[in-house]
């Protein structure tokens, strides 16, 4: 049957009221931000995921690749963005071989939110989808309830104000593909800086009509950690040996049998 | 009093009256260290200053020198913390006026400290204390205080955001739990000896760095505060900003 | 014992006193004093340069989602070298004005230094509301705001904020409300460090002020364009400019972009 299921409602209900509610998953934090140029677009993320106030991963990956030349930033759950993003992938490439034609970012989008229109927001998802396709440069944004979103500028995520500040403060029209970079690249900054969910290097992904896409895993790397004070190899032998006992788990023979004979 | 909740899952209807109330509390992150030595004492905090995903501040120090040798940080909730620290140094002046300029020891301090986080056992100052200086035997001494007053000497604590972080390196590198003498076979614990200074103030700067590393509320500096029989002076480390 | 049979097993009031009721037939729930904001002004933006402090905050006052009130001043100048800028509830920074007014009056009553040496500076005005605030939260019957303090103190910058739970802290940069999402990345850029607001104009803080001011009017939904701004400079003294607009929007992509995804036309 189509749509969600609700079976384990009820067993669900009385499991959190047993346990300290229901697990969380891991939250991207995250900043991330999309911006178009003339003949292009690019779009960028940092790369800390957190868990809490834990910082789980320091140098993750944000951006995703959805057809060569469509990528999508992520933040929200972890892992509905990387699998929502495979999923979409997947029959894109299906829909382009099918049609014989290069993948298209509205029908990407259109997928998308779809998809996450269908879960009511209980895949959370939220995205950034850009990329370039023989009718132009795209960029797009979507929540985790199906809302769409275009325009020439787009952040999401926790540090979204961070970086959507640096984009109304220094976005202009026409902007070359340098100036394009830079501008995503200062927002994503801004958002490391600034917001605590955020932090780390910048990742950057360039899509220039006409070209492959260019990704620039750690594009920026402005929080390289200090070298310690002091070293802490413990002397062979801190940690004693109480008691030692080998197994055999298993013994292996090898032979040679000749097929042939 | 029935009203809707909404849950993860839907909006349905409960038996529970909805009580908007105004949180008299918050987190403010940050994180402090304590670590006693022979001679010497150090309390060092970070200096970042925050609610929820915001920075307010990059230096907003939270340890402080009270006089008499005595250094105090109270972390958590911040106004709380800066209320309590206020509230101690107005009772040292007071003792100080009543008792002909005394010097307070470190022991009665730390039991002032309990009389007063315990005089709001029902709306608690929402901080971790630490007091440290040098007890009457000129030895280093670290005091550290729950939120109600209940209170211990110890060589070593740390308080805050990070302290579950640090606790562990702590127990490890300053108490050499955990660590045996190599040829003993596991038979006899490494010995103890006090760090000096320098040994000290490295491993501070390493657990702060290291806090900084995996927790979003510490960072942007460290100020290390160590008193000695000559009196207190401050450190100062950049720390990551992200 | 009193043995009327409708008060049957009651201590007999001429003994022990009238029963008070009151606690049989308290509420089930607790005393609320506590509110939530009715009429509110939003962020007060702020930030030191190498002469002084420049504050700035708009002017409307919103129920709501509705533009209720559009000319609300929310700066107030206190004796010669400080400005408080509030956001939050109206009637509460009302309130908190007259206290203001009330501890000027009290500092200049009878005092003949009180224009010099026992002026009122920016420190003490901040601890004055410093301890208003906390002692309010701590009695569950807050003042709903946040409150950036800005003023020259022995010819250095000041700046302290503090809000409704008491919570207090300096920063060479400071915003309350959305501001300290949005504004402070900005103004960070500029001085992120003390020691940056020694090397930074106020034509350079003045600018990072209205850019500051221009974002906040594009994203805040509960911002104006009309607002004032305060320099306290140590050549110039109070510098008060009221009804300032935000000048110089981009708005012309806003005609290419169609719909929210496939549309055309």
């Amino acid at each position: 049957m189509a749509g969600l299921s609700f079976e384990n409602y009820q067993r669900n209900q009385f499991l959190s009221s047993r346990t300290n509610g229901t697990p969380k998953a891991t939250s991207t934090g995250t900043t991330i931000v999309g911006v178009k140029f003339n003949g292009g677009v690019v779009i960028a993320a940092d790369t800390r995921s957190t868990q809490g106030p834990i910082v789980a991963n320091k140098n993750c990956a944000k951006l995703h690749r959805m057809a060569p030349r469509i990528w999508c930033a992520g933040a929200g759950t972890a892992a509905d963005t990387e699998e929502v993003t495979k999923l979409v992938g997947s029959n894109l490439e299906l829909h382009s071989l099918y049609a014989g034609r290069a993948p298209r970012v509205v029908s990407a989008l259109q997928m998308l939110k779809q998809h996450l229109f269908k879960y009511q927001g209980h895949v959370g998802a939220y995205l950034i989808v850009a990329g370039v396709d023989p009718t132009g440069a795209h960029l797009f944004s979507i929540h985790a309830h199906g809302s769409t979103d275009v325009g020439f500028y787009q952040s999401l995520g926790s540090g979204s104000l961070a970086a959507m500040a640096v984009l109304e403060a220094n976005w202009k029209p026409e902007l070359t593909k340098e100036e394009a970079m830079t501008l995503a690249a200062d927002a994503i900054e801004a958002g490391i800086w600034n917001d605590l969910g955020s932090g780390s290097n910048v990742d950057l992904c360039v899509m220039e009509v006409g070209k492959d896409a260019a990704y620039l895993r750690n594009h920026r790397t402005p929080n390289v950690r200090e070298p310690k004070q002091q070293s802490y190899k413990f002397a062979r032998g801190t940690t004693g040996i109480l008691s030692q006992r080998v197994l055999d788990v298993c013994q292996v023979e090898e032979q040679v049998v000749d097929v042939e004979a | 009093m029935a009203s809707t909740i909404a849950s993860e899952y839907s909006n349905e209807v409960k038996n529970v009256p909805i009580e908007h109330q105004f949180n008299p509390y918050s987190d403010n992150g940050g994180t402090i260290l304590g670590i006693a030595g022979e001679d010497f004492a150090v309390l060092a905090g970070d200096t970042r200053h925050t609610t929820d995903y915001s920075i307010n501040s990059r230096y907003e120090p939270k340890v402080f020198d009270c006089g008499d040798n005595i250094l105090m940080s109270a972390n958590g909730f911040a106004a709380d913390g800066v209320a309590l620290v206020k509230r101690f140094r107005n009772s040292l002046k007071w003792y100080h006026f009543d008792h002909n300029d005394k010097k307070l020891s470190l022991q009665s301090a730390a039991r002032s400290i309990q009389h007063l986080l315990y005089g709001k056992r029902f709306f608690p100052y929402y901080v971790h204390t630490m007091i440290a200086g040098l007890d009457e035997e000129g030895k280093g001494a670290i005091y550290s205080f729950d939120p109600v007053g209940s209170y211990e000497r110890e060589q070593c604590s740390a308080g805050g955001a990070a302290a579950p972080l640090i606790m562990p390196f702590l127990d490890n590198q300053v108490n050499f739990k955990n660590q045996y003498q190599p040829d003993s076979q596991g038979t006899k614990r490494r010995d103890k000896k006090y760090l000096n200074i320098d040994e000290v103030i490295k491993l501070v700067r390493d657990a702060f760095t290291s806090a900084t590393e995996r927790h979003i509320h510490v960072g942007d500096g460290l100020e290390i505060l160590i008193v000695t029989k000559e009196g207190v002076r401050t450190e100062y480390y950049d720390l990551k900003k992200d | 014992m009193n043995h009327d049979p409708f008060q049957w097993g009651r201590p007999s009031d001429d003994v022990y006193g009238a029963y008070n009721s009151k606690i049989a037939n308290a509420s089930p729930y607790p005393s609320m004093n506590t509110q939530q904001p009715i009429v509110t002004g939003t962020s007060v933006i702020s930030m030191k340069y190498d002469k002084g402090v420049i504050i700035a905050a708009d002017n409307l006052g919103a129920y709501g989602s509705l533009l209720r009130f559009t000319n609300v001043e929310r700066l107030f100048p206190v004796g010669e070298n400080t400005v408080v800028g509030v956001s939050g509830d109206i009637s509460d920074m009302q309130h908190i004005e007259h206290l203001l007014d009330e501890m000027q009056i009290e500092n200049n009553y009878d005092n003949q230094y009180a224009d010099d040496e026992e002026a009122l500076r920016p420190s003490n005005v901040f601890e004055y509301l410093a301890n208003v605030m906390y002692n309010r939260r701590s009695k569950m019957n807050p003042l709903w705001n946040a409150i950036i303090v800005a003023g020259l103190e022995n010819g250095k910058p000041f700046l302290r904020y503090v809000n409704l739970l008491g919570v207090t802290y300096s920063s060479p940069t400071l915003a309350t409300g959305f501001g300290a999402h949005l504004a402070v990345p900005l103004l960070r850029k500029v001085v992120d460090k003390e020691e940056d607001a020694a090397k930074t104009s106020l034509e350079t803080a003045k600018k990072t002020v209205e850019e500051c001011m221009k974002v906040l009017y594009y994203r805040d939904a509960r911002s104006s364009r009309k607002y004032s701004v305060a320099i306290l400079d140590n050549d110039k003294g109070l510098v008060f400019e009221k009804g300032v607009q935000v000048e110089d929007m981009v708005w012309g992509f806003a005609k290419d972009i169609r719909g929210y995804g496939t549309q055309k036309v």
